[in-house]
């Protein structure tokens, strides 16, 4: 967490203008809290062991893909328009969770190169992804759209849109297994988030990342190769959808098809909400894994008030428009 | 002054450069001696930026020789330009709002040991090269979007001097968005770096800043050194002006013209509420009024005001006696009155559109025909036309993009369109800035001759000499009050200066 103070006699607002500002900033935030809480007092089984424990299981691929997503937030910017975006993430996830299912399909075969088929799969998407927009130069979210559409196309024809079971050792070892009362896939993306968390924030890689996100100019300006980095996040982000898949084949003994589209909408809200926990307001690595848990409760908040699934997208698509808007006002305020 | 054992920080020699249609550089010299701030100063198309960019390593020059302590660099790249110790510091202020000012100075350069960044360590070292170096006392956890302009300029210099072996620094305009009582600040850094042993090559439209500075000054004009001035002294400024334009100082400004009696613009007790109160001006007919304030002043406000981009709260405005009230530049336009607003990229120009619509931009009704409001691009052909050979734009192409002029041309692009309008009164913010002295003169000439015609000027600028050259009377703004006002003729430069600054000084800068 980025736990920078602001400096002594930095410019305090007062009245409306302040709290137009702690509105913006805080806001989205707040609707968030106050929904869980109203989910919360209006049904028993919100406030449960049992459901605590569902939802942060449910939150750990999420929370993975949601940090490979702040990564390439990170060094794009958090522009509205040409900022740093990944959409393809899910799309890559679902195609490694295919390739790790058809893999694994028959028991005793390995698991390594399975997995590593896997992270090449989705690598390739991370590649594709760099050479757009690094090299061609598009927009972030036009060139990640693209591959995100292509990517799952391809995924529905090698799966011919049919679920793969799994029931290998190391999946189901992986998916029933606890360490310490926690279960083993909680414990691994705490693993890939702290190790992200490392590389963003206390590396001069990441700060170098940052800075290119922060002011391209400035970066260029201070000797920062430029392109190179940018491409870099892509691959991490490629990365996080890898090893997501494994924990998503873990959660659901296999492949579905479809997988992608919850897993767009949560991850894109867990990244932005995250921003609203960082002292700068600014999207990071352990700001998106909270943003993560706080998707993953309400989400099984939401089912467990009953309400019907098409309404839950709706409440999160509008919860985005919100969490987006208030970022882009803010930007513009501003300036 | 310069001593003969030691070999110059830099010296390069016989340099030569050409883009496509154009000669940047020709036989083009600079030398700097150890430890010595050196001026550098040129119009606007002298050759200074393709110089430096030569040194950079960004241009490869067809021939000469660049040479550091004596030994060449070879070959002409960034990093090995970097690598012997030469550090620029660009014009713009290319810093992450979100950062630290530790952060800042460290970016690209990071202190990281096995355990990750070391944090505390770079927060110590660039508090104490922003104090011991530059003079500077500044929390280094502070964010770069809550401190100031002139503090955000020395951020930028300290990541220069992060490494030991720092032995030139080229300065790019540092003083160009800061503010007068700021600019002592950078100015003090300068001369700091300069005891410590540190060479520096300084590059500034500001003349002023240059006699105040530095040791010697190397002029350009038409892509090589027209002359070397060894001995800086108060007739330095006289000499550099006539080196570079090949003109006298005193032919900067046009004669002034008398004005007339009418009132044109009446102002009274006006307000916006918030950064101005109580603002009386008047403006009669052929007159140049000035209006001097520094940044933050209050000008920038009252001058949108006046032309409708803020909301007035208090007071009357009279244009020809009739009380009015602009809620819009538009509506302004329709009273006759005019803005060539501050940032002429940003406020005034659509820089992809040609020179000529951009001349027509404001007049589009004029050029239409009366059915349909087709464009008669034959009429609106001739008009700019006509404004481009009237105010000498060069090169005198209306279908060139506006974007590929220098900025003094710009200039008169914006000032060509307003003049198609016929207002009664045009305001001209800050008109010149930017602006190489060549063009400067057309500019001021060109505003002096409106006058003569009995427009009513406006001229908002924080440039003392430009503000007595040009105007008729001078309004001095403080803190968002007319605080002294005087016909030109009873001020002198340093008068004005004072009166500009007084009590500023020890007032905090409003962070955005």
């Amino acid at each position: 967490m980025n736990t920078s103070t602001r400096p002594v006699g930095a410019p305090t607002r007062p009245g409306l203008l302040g709290l137009k500002r702690f509105v913006l900033r805080r806001g989205p935030l707040l609707v968030f809290a106050l929904l869980l809480i109203y989910l919360a007092a209006n049904s028993a089984a919100v406030l449960t062991a049992n459901n605590f424990w569902s939802s942060i299981v449910q939150a750990a691929p999420i929370a993975i893909i949601a940090c490979g997503l702040a990564v390439v937030v990170m060094g794009g910017g958090d522009d509205a328009i040409s900022g740093g975006i990944d959409l393809s993430i899910p799309g890559a996830a679902a195609m490694a969770t295919v390739v790790l299912s058809l893999q694994l399909s028959e028991p005793g075969a390995p698991f390594w190169p399975a997995f590593l088929l896997a992270l090449l799969a989705a690598l390739l998407v991370g590649v594709v992804n760099a050479l757009l927009v690094g090299y061609v130069g598009l927009s972030p979210i036009l060139a990640t759209l693209a591959t995100y559409v292509s990517v799952v196309g391809i995924t529905r024809v090698f799966s011919q849109n049919r679920r793969i079971n799994v029931s290998h050792e190391t999946i189901v070892a992986l998916r029933d297994g606890k360490l310490l009362g926690v279960p083993t896939t909680v414990l691994l993306a705490v693993v890939v988030v702290v190790l992200l968390w490392f590389v963003m924030h206390r590396t001069s890689y990441g700060a170098r990342v940052q800075a290119v996100g922060g002011s391209r100019d400035a970066a260029t300006s201070a000797g920062i190769r430029v392109r190179g980095l940018l491409a870099s996040t892509y691959l991490i982000a490629a990365s996080t959808a890898a090893i997501a898949a494994v924990l998503l084949v873990a959660r659901g003994s296999g492949s579905s098809p479809g997988i992608d589209e919850r897993l767009l909408v949560d991850m894109v809200l867990a990244t932005f909400i995250g921003a609203a926990f960082s002292a700068r307001n600014v999207v990071t690595v352990p700001g998106a894994m909270l943003g993560a848990v706080l998707v993953s409760f309400m989400s099984n908040g939401l089912i467990l008030n009953r309400v019907p699934n098409s309404w839950v997208d709706g409440v999160k698509g509008m919860l985005i428009l919100l969490v987006v808007a208030a970022a882009a006002l803010q930007n513009r305020e501003r300036k | 002054m310069t001593s003969t054992q030691n070999p110059p920080v830099l010296r390069m020699s016989g340099i030569e450069k050409s883009f496509p249609g154009v000669r940047a550089l020709t036989d083009a010299n600079l030398e700097i001696a150890p430890g010595e701030v050196h001026g550098l100063v040129g119009e606007n198309g002298a050759g200074k930026s393709t110089i430096i960019k030569v040194l950079a390593g960004v241009y490869t020059p067809e021939l000469g020789e660049v040479s550091i302590d004596g030994a060449p660099v070879a070959p002409l790249t960034p990093q090995t330009v970097h690598q012997r110790g030469v550090r620029f510091i660009h014009q713009e202020l290319h810093l992450v709002p979100h950062f630290t000012v530790a952060e800042s100075v460290f970016m690209g350069h990071e202190l990281q040991g096995r355990l990750g960044l070391k944090k505390r360590q770079m927060r110590e070292r660039s508090a104490r090269i922003l104090e011991e170096q530059l003079g500077l006392q500044l929390d280094p956890g502070a964010l770069i979007r809550d401190i100031s302009p002139a503090q955000k300029k020395l951020v930028q210099v300290a990541r220069a001097l992060t490494d030991d072996n720092i032995r030139l620094i080229v300065f790019d305009e540092p003083t160009a968005p800061l503010a007068a009582v700021e600019v002592e600040q950078v100015l003090g850094a300068v001369r700091r770096l300069r005891e410590s042993g540190v060479a520096s090559l300084y590059v500034s439209h500001y003349l002023g800043e240059i006699t105040e500075l530095c040791d010697r000054v190397t002029v350009f004009r038409n892509g090589t050194d027209v002359a070397r001035i060894e001995q800086v002294s108060d007739d330095t400024t006289r000499e550099m002006i006539h080196l570079m334009t090949g003109r006298e100082a005193g032919e900067l400004f046009p004669p002034r013209n008398e004005p007339g009696d009418e009132e044109v613009l009446a102002v009274e007790g006006l307000g916006d509420g918030k950064t101005f109160a109580d603002v009386d001006l008047t403006i009669r007919k052929g007159q140049v009024l000035g209006l001097a304030g520094l940044l933050g002043s209050g000008t920038e406000e009252l001058v949108d005001c006046l032309i409708g981009l803020r909301k007035v709260k208090t007071g009357t405005m009279r244009v020809a006696g009739k009380p009015v009230r602009f809620s819009s530049p538009a509506a302004a336009l329709a009273g006759g009155m005019v803005l060539i607003p501050r940032d002429r990229r940003h406020d005034g120009l659509v820089l992809d559109l040609s020179v000529g619509d951009n001349i027509n931009l404001s007049t589009l009704d004029e050029t239409a025909t009366a059915f349909a409001g087709l464009n008669r691009s034959m009429l609106a052909r001739e008009r700019a036309e006509r404004m481009v050979s009237e105010l000498d734009v060069r090169p005198a192409d209306i279908a060139r993009k506006v974007r590929l002029l220098s900025g003094g041309n710009q200039q008169k692009v914006v000032i060509a369109r307003s003049l198609l309008t016929d207002a009664r009164i045009v305001i001209l913010d800050e008109p010149t800035v930017g602006v190489d002295i060549g063009a400067k003169a057309e500019i001021y000439r060109l505003i002096a001759s409106l006058a003569a015609e009995g427009t009513a000027v406006l001229v908002s600028s924080n440039d003392p000499s430009e503000l007595l050259g040009l105007c008729d009377r001078v309004e001095v703004m403080v803190r968002g009050r007319i605080v002294e006002s005087h016909r030109a003729e009873e001020l002198d430069r340093d008068r004005l200066v004072e009166a500009m600054t007084a009590s500023v000084r020890n007032d905090e800068e409003e962070a955005r």
